[in-house]
């Protein structure tokens, strides 16, 4: 029950960011790959700087441990991100 | 407290703002509840969910059994705040409305037919569905969650997503690009 309310919250804040930001407009995705508008890039860095920063410390003090990530599997994790980056563009979600 | 409502209401943050907000939610989110985010997966529980219904057969094998069980799971729960939380913050800055078709930008490109724009989502959102299955992930799975935790198959997928967006949207704007 904890992770379900938890996985809510999360979710909750996640969206309201997004939203913020203005993720949920087709126009902010597909920019980026127009280099137009750079909000993603620049959102989605900003993001991976700070978290990384955070956990590390926070793994370096022993609080935290970090979950299974997903392996590394250069044809699968390149090719799918290929593909993706179609859908993103196409779509712009 | 006032500065901070008002900032909660804004119609609009900064993408650094955004991204360190997003950041210190990725902090929290490992801290107090182990895990961080994910939002492509639940549309596969969701689909085993719905493939159990139709045909429990096709749907009993490994995928359902055990990679991506069906039902909902804890990422369901989490798409649907996404869903949810995105309206409230549209609601609390006053922006949030019906539309059909969604965007200024699209309009002008491709006009106002709804079912095109339909259309163009169905047909990205497979493909983004797809990719993210082959890759393990999606922007937020993968991306954001492999990448705070310095993950090669993030790096990988996020110069395989702009290599090919960069290609598509050249070759879907053409010379208006």
């Amino acid at each position: 029950m904890y992770d379900m309310i938890a996985a809510l919250i999360v979710g909750l804040i996640f969206g309201w960011i997004l939203q913020k930001v203005r993720l949920t407009q087709y126009a902010k995705i597909v920019n980026v790959f127009r280099f137009t508008d750079l909000a993603v890039l620049k959102f989605m860095l900003t993001a991976i700087v700070v978290g990384a920063a955070g956990i590390y410390l926070l793994k370096d003090l022993g609080m935290v441990t970090l979950t299974g990530t997903t392996p590394t599997y250069i044809v699968g994790n390149l090719i799918g991100g290929l593909i993706f980056g179609v859908g993103m563009a196409w779509a712009g979600f | 407290m006032q500065k901070i409502i008002g900032w909660l209401k804004a119609p609009e943050w900064s993408p650094y703002a955004g991204g360190v907000a997003l950041g210190l939610l990725s902090i929290g989110a490992l801290l107090f509840t182990d895990r961080l985010f994910g939002a492509s997966g639940a549309f596969e529980n969701i689909g085993g969910a719905v493939m159990q219904a139709v045909s429990p057969a096709l749907a009993d094998n490994m995928y359902w059994n055990f990679v991506m069980p069906a039902g909902l799971s804890l990422g369901v729960i989490m798409l649907i705040g996404i869903m949810l939380g995105s309206m409230l913050s549209a609601l609390a800055s006053g922006t949030f409305k019906w539309r059909a078709v969604s965007d200024d930008q699209w309009i002008a490109m491709f006009g106002p037919n709804r079912w095109k724009r339909w259309a163009a989502l169905f047909a990205g959102g497979i493909l983004l569905e797809y990719g993210a299955g082959i890759a393990g992930g999606c922007t937020s799975g993968l991306a954001i969650s492999g990448g705070v935790q310095l993950a090669p198959a993030a790096y990988l997928f996020i110069a395989g997503m702009f290599a090919s967006g960069i290609v598509t949207a050249m070759f879907i704007y053409g010379k208006r690009y």
